[in-house]
């Protein structure tokens, strides 16, 4: 049944987008139309292929033993000692990130159909150029790949903002190429000494992640003064790589810059899987290769989470500009993420994990729809908008969801993640700290519940003042009363059909005040769809990833308890109660 | 018989979950016919809820003579989520904690659902008054343009409502706690196009959000301390039984539950959690503003069922509260103090919807002074007052509804009057409810009442009540204050602090004395004449009188259809009767004995057998008198419009109008203060945060002098010499380790 073998099918799903990308720049000359078809049909194929694959990997015996699926290695570079690997593969860490940068990549599509009308070849080309490289990044099993990747992605995204932004693109591209760029480099010489170290104790100049992660538990970088502290500063170098990405507070500011300015195909893919990328190398580097640092850093980490949680939504709440909330409300739920990680419990760094998906599916939904209303209203000002829901209810309920799900309502996949990072954090700061640390711990914990109230509070603001009370002629739409009802006959003769084809010359493109058209469904019903999906039966897509997960974090879990441990000496333990269980007569 | 009941208890949560989904894809081609799934799906619950109820009780007569035998039925769908090994060792320890032999525990979240009597009576409650409520709907909403959405939200909400008292894992209380919020927020603010309505909804929300913070934090420290969420016990592959936090393994051991600090704090959250969902004091100010929603909205959710989660909450967790005396005091106190302050308030409101609506807050309050006493009595009398509650309550607001409707849409007492001339149905059946919720002989509300008055005064005067029984209280914080869970809680019991932290327990406990319960007794019977009062001052202003219409209703004021009046009139049958039969007979009291939660030693050892206490029934009646004969003459002398009550008040009168002054001081205290730090926050963010990575950023530049040539201003050779940078960098260290 299936025409080709795991790896090839890997390598297809990574390259399909790239030869979509030839394709659009091909099809270039036969007008808008052309290319943006090819674009959706490209994003389509890829995301079948992808669906697939998962599905492959889900029947397949890997995905029952949790090790690596579609592995593929090119020697690129092997001579001597020096073997370097283009090595690509799936495994429980990566395969849901993977599959979510195949889902949005339609949406980011989708989302730019109307939208975006100039320069439309470049703009299709980069957006699957980055689709690539976001595939690439997750699938890689080598240092350098990894690297190439997650450099790779930025450049595509810098001139998706900078040339098809809105008015302050060029420094917002500018800050946000330079800002995490400058983390990556860090977190790329990071990465190299973690190859050194091994090369210097195995003899091989090996570039494989599997083999450095064995090498490093085997011999550990140093943590202490007499080895220079060596591991402590090689996770500095990857923590600001990381952090940045990620986004940490205070390293934050480039996000709702870059996310105010990106056209919205930019911001779906931002939000929904670049973000991602910072907390997936801390689980694929960070947490398996330097555990002691980690251990000593995860109090920490786990207090900036926090600060994140309440600083974003507290900023949040400040915010007059739509799209600026959302942004802040990433910020805000990438502490939860940060938090679950730092917990090194396993029911919190699960919950974090599939917390990645959940925030990319809910933020990319809210970034999509927050294009949609500004391609009716031509604003994105909370003030200037109101009682959408009677001239476009389908769009509110859609944003309404994707709402709901981003402020942990159960029933939605947000609920899930959010929980399981709590339940965790809690479990942690009950009985896995040391005394000293523990009021400190509980303190956080409960400070991060009441972020899901301030979380509520400034989503359910926006909604009301955006979506409900009296309707508000937009400032932009000179139509008078008339208006919705005529553009929208407009709008279904045209749009759907033929869209380029109804010639606006001037810069804003007609789009009516009217409900979702069927490319923006197909922007907003698949991440929808799968928010609902996730929430009610989240075993579903916990389990595969749970056997991964849980190797990357013993050795930082075991590191964490050991310090507490050594911290804990000075506490007296009182004898422990018998257990209930001991004294019950099972029933029969 | 269980096993069918297992099937059972599933149709009831899925046909309004099937007639939502229903109403969602053919509401638009259905038409003015767009309630007809809604309507089938909640009716056929109903009926299978009744069925439940009767195959639960066959159940629990089924041991003859051993009359609290518990009974469940428990039916897993499926494994919501789990995390194996999820507790792991305590490695700070060394040992695993709790000296058990596996000392891991896994996270696992069955969807379970549960049938006991609890749980049997609220499923033919919930979906017997949304039956009710939804074909009174087909009148009251008739010609609305959101027709299907309501019908939708409606069958929606009484799928969460089913599954909340269904569920039988905190977690999926958690869940559904917080979907039946959601689908009154949606309900409330139904009419989003009005300002006021948008903003009710918002309040609701994030008030009740309040609540389920402390809701959340009480199910993890409940994880913490039991090592599980489920309330039943669960039997693994390898035969042995993982015990539940309310199930018969636990519920039979004495030392089976945490007290002191833990305990208390558990219990305080949770009712922190019922006081945001049942409107108690301090964060009883969404409900008023919830009235903005349809007028059946407010009567099934706001009056009749989800209000009631609260007091849910608590009953199903008494055996958590039975070993916190102080805790369960505080339970009492919220009550019997939002009982009075509600009433209060109620007194002076001219918004007939309002007047209900605080009217509701108060008989929640004392449904909670009743669950505070910890008996069988009170549990049995809160819940007896739920059920006589939501019949008399929800004909109230839907008689409020079919006046609202006759006079287009005025709800203000001051507006209208003689109402009983125009529409004798809605009034007839007005006053059925008003004489249930008065507490006036036999109406229901009566007996509910007076069983709560019993279960207070037993409290406040052991002594008198000494020979009803052998025991009167469970002896304060006798429970052992053992950590019980397989691994956490012991971690928390090696720590010095908490025996401090005992103490404070210890220091609400002391709450737990007769002479609270004699405070809190004398504040519900005062509060029954303040109810009596209100009511009939409703009932006066509204259907007594020379007939007055405002302009609003036009010509055609007139009774309502014949599908609004019919369930009127059901009601006031069930408002009526229900007290009496449920109290001769004492069917209800025996039934929810045997619900396990109840069925905690503690508990029945407060068993009392079932009386009527003449004195105290004279003292409710008397209470009651007054307040319709005080509530008389001020009407016929004209004195019950605002201004004159106002002046008679006198200091009084502004604290009331402004209701206690509650939602200022949010708005002070919390609304504002925050406001003004997201301000500052985003200011930080700003000229701080962002200014400081900007001046960083600025560095490089000053060094431009000497390295201008490099700058070629082009980003992607900067990228470039990066890399090629780097990898020279690799390249020459790798030839240097070359053997």
């Amino acid at each position: 049944m299936n025409p080709f073998s795991p790896s090839t099918h890997l390598l297809l799903v990574i390259l399909a987008p790239l030869v979509g990308a030839l394709a659009a720049w091909l099809l270039g000359s036969r007008g808008l139309a052309a290319v943006r078809q090819s674009a959706a049909v490209t994003t389509l194929v890829t995301l079948f292929l992808a669906a697939w694959l998962v599905a492959r990997y889900l029947a397949s015996p890997e995905a029952a033993a949790g090790s690596p699926f579609g592995v593929s290695e090119a020697a690129w570079l092997v001579d001597g000692p020096l073997d370097i690997r283009l090595g690509l593969g799936l495994d429980g860490l990566s395969l849901w990130l993977f599959a979510l940068s195949a889902l949005l990549s339609v949406t980011a599509v989708m989302v730019s159909w109307e939208a975006v009308r100039e320069k439309t070849v470049g703009f299709y080309a980069l957006l699957l150029v980055l689709e690539a490289a976001m595939l690439g990044v997750f699938a890689a099993r080598d240092v350098i790949l990894f690297y190439v990747f997650f450099e790779f992605t930025l450049v595509p995204l810098f001139f998706l903002i900078g040339i098809w932004g809105h008015d302050d693109r060029r420094r917002a591209a500018v800050k946000f190429f330079i800002y995490t760029l400058a983390g990556s480099v860090l977190a790329f010489l990071g990465l190299l000494t973690i190859v050194l170290w091994n090369a210097a104790h195995t003899g091989t100049l090996s570039f494989d992640i599997a083999t450095l992660t064995a090498g490093l538990a085997a011999h550990p970088l140093p943590m202490d003064a007499r080895g220079g502290w060596l591991q402590w500063w090689v996770f500095l170098a990857l923590f600001a790589g990381f952090a940045v990405k990620v986004p940490i507070v205070p390293f934050h500011t480039w996000l709702p810059l870059a996310h105010v300015e990106a056209p919205t195909g930019g911001s779906v893919d931002l939000a929904g899987v670049l973000l991602k990328i910072g907390i997936y190398g801390f689980l694929r580097f960070s947490l398996p290769m330097l555990p002691e640092a980690t251990a000593a850093a995860a109090p920490w980490i786990f207090g900036l989470g926090v600060v994140g949680i309440l600083y974003g939504a507290l900023v949040a709440l400040a915010q007059t500009d739509l799209k600026r909330l959302i942004a802040y409300s990433s910020v805000s739920h990438m502490g939860y993420c940060v938090m679950g990680l730092a917990a090194l419990e396993p029911v919190a760094v699960e919950g974090a994990t599939l917390q990645l998906v959940n925030h990319g599916l809910s933020a990319a939904g809210l970034f999509a729809l927050v294009g949609m209303i500004y391609e009716r209203y031509h604003t994105r000002s909370i003030a200037n908008l109101g009682g959408i829901a009677a001239r476009a209810p389908w769009l509110t309920v859609m944003f309404m969801l994707f709402t709901f799900s981003s402020i942990g309502l159960p029933g939605l996949n947000g609920f899930v993640g959010e929980f399981m990072i709590l339940i965790g954090s809690f479990q942690r700061a009950w009985g896995g700290v040391s005394a000293a640390w523990r009021p400190a711990y509980l303190a956080m914990a409960v400070s991060a519940v009441a972020g899901v109230v301030l979380g509520a509070w400034y989503m359910l603001w926006a909604v009301e003042r955006v979506f409900f009370g009296p309707s508000r002629e937009p400032p932009h739409d000179h139509g008078g009363h008339e208006a919705p009802a005529a553009a929208h006959a407009h709008a279904d003769g045209h749009g759907a059909s033929h869209g380029h084809g109804d010639g606006h010359g001037h810069g804003a493109p007609a789009v009516p005040t009217d409900d979702l058209r069927w490319y923006e469904w197909l922007a907003v019903a698949p991440p929808a769809a799968l928010a609902l999906w996730i929430g009610l039966f989240p075993a579903t897509f916990l389990a595969p990833s749970a056997a991964a997960v849980r190797s990357a974090m013993a050795p930082g879990a075991a590191a964490l308890a050991a310090r507490m441990e050594a911290g804990d000496a000075v506490t007296a333990r009182l004898p422990a109660p018998p257990p209930l269980t001991a004294h019950l007569d099972p029933i029969p | 018989m269980s096993l069918s009941i297992s099937h059972l208890v599933v149709l009831v949560p899925l046909l309004p979950l099937l007639g939502a989904i229903a109403t969602v894809l053919l509401g638009r081609r259905l038409g003015p016919r767009a309630h007809l799934p809604a309507l089938a799906g909640i009716g056929a619950a109903a009926a299978v809820a009744a069925l439940v109820l009767l195959g639960t009780a066959a159940d629990v007569r089924g041991g003859h003579g051993e009359p609290s035998r518990p009974v469940e039925v428990i039916t897993t769908l499926w494994n919501w989520a789990t995390v194996a090994d999820a507790g792991v060792a305590d490695t700070a320890s060394g040992t695993p904690l709790g000296g058990a032999a596996t000392a891991t525990a896994p996270f696992s979240i069955p969807v379970s659902l549960r049938v006991d009597p609890l749980t049997a009576t609220l499923l033919v409650i919930i979906t017997g008054v949304g039956l009710l409520v939804a074909i009174y709907s087909i009148g009251y909403m008739h010609g609305d343009p959101g027709y299907p959405r309501f019908f939708a939200l409606v069958a929606m909400f009484v799928f969460s409502m089913s599954m909340l008292v269904a569920a039988s894992n905190f977690l999926l209380v958690y869940v559904f706690w917080e979907a039946v919020g959601a689908c009154s927020y949606l309900l409330i603010g139904f009419w989003y196009s009005k300002p006021q309505a948008a903003r009710a909804a918002k309040k609701a929300f994030l008030v009740n959000r309040v609540g389920d913070f402390g809701l959340a934090i009480a199910t993890f420290l409940l994880w913490m301390t039991y090592g599980t969420l489920d309330f039943h016990d669960t039997y693994t592959a390898d035969g042995t039984i993982v015990p539940g936090i309310l199930g018969q393994t636990r519920l039979s051991d004495a030392a089976g539950y945490v007290g002191g600090a833990v305990g208390t704090a558990i219990c305080l959250l949770m009712l922190l959690a019922a006081c945001g969902k049942s409107a108690q004091v301090p964060l009883h100010v969404w409900l008023p503003d919830a009235m903005e929603g349809p007028t059946p909205a407010s009567a099934l959710i706001h009056a009749a069922t989800m209000v009631t989660a609260g007091v849910y909450l608590v009953t199903r967790s008494a055996p958590l509260f039975i070993g916190c005396p102080g805790a369960l005091t505080v339970v009492s106190i919220v009550g019997a103090t939002t009982a009075l302050v509600a009433a209060l308030i109620a007194t002076v409101q001219n918004d007939l919807k309002r007047v209900l609506a605080y009217s509701t807050i108060s008989q929640l309050g004392y449904m909670f002074a009743a669950l505070g006493t910890g008996t069988m009595l009170g549990f049995t009398a809160a819940i007896f007052h739920l059920v006589t509650h939501a019949f008399f309550k929800a004909l109230l607001f839907l008689g409020a509804g079919s006046v609202m409707h006759a006079m287009g849409g005025v709800i203000d007492m001051r507006r209208f009057g003689g109402l009983r001339q125009l529409m004798p149905v809605t009034a007839l059946t007005f006053v059925i409810g008003a004489a249930a919720l008065a507490g006036v002989v036999p109406f229901a509300g009566f007996f509910s009442k007076d069983e709560i008055l019993a279960a207070l005064h037993s409290k406040a005067h052991p002594a008198a009540h000494a020979s009803d029984h052998a025991e009167v209280r469970v002896a304060g914080g006798a429970l052992p204050d053992a950590a019980a869970g397989p691994f956490r809680a012991a971690s928390y019991r090696s720590d010095a602090a908490p025996r401090g932290a005992a103490g404070d327990a210890v220091g609400l406990d002391a709450l737990d004395r007769p002479a609270t319960f004699q405070w809190l007794y004398w504040m519900s019977l005062f509060t029954a004449g303040l109810t009596a009062f209100y009511t009939f001052r409703a009932v006066f202003m509204t259907f007594t009188g020379p007939l007055r219409v405002p302009e609003e209703a036009g010509h055609h004021a007139h009774e309502s259809p014949r599908e609004m009046t019919g369930p009127l009139m059901v009601l006031a049958v069930l408002s009526a009767g229900a007290g009496l039969v449920l109290f001769v007979t004492d069917a209800l009291g025996r039934f929810l004995a045997a619900t396990p939660s109840l069925s905690a030693p503690a508990i029945v050892a407060t068993a009392v057998p079932h009386a009527f206490h003449l004195d105290l029934a004279i003292q409710g009646t008397l209470a009651a008198a007054i307040g319709i004969a005080v509530a008389a003459i001020g009407h016929y002398g004209r004195r019950s419009d605002s201004a004159t009550t106002a002046r008679w008040l006198g200091p009084l009168g502004p604290i009331l109008a402004n209701t206690f002054y509650f939602d200022a001081l949010y708005r002070v205290a919390i609304v504002k203060p925050l406001e003004a730090l997201a301000l500052v926050a985003a200011l930080v963010d700003r000229y701080v945060v962002d200014a400081a990575v900007d001046a960083i950023g600025r560095v490089p530049g000053t060094w431009g002098a000497v390295a201008r040539r490099l700058q070629s201003g082009l980003l992607q050779r900067y990228a470039l010499a990066g890399v090629v940078g780097v990898l020279a960098i690799v390249l020459a260290l790798a030839w240097q380790l070359r053997p």
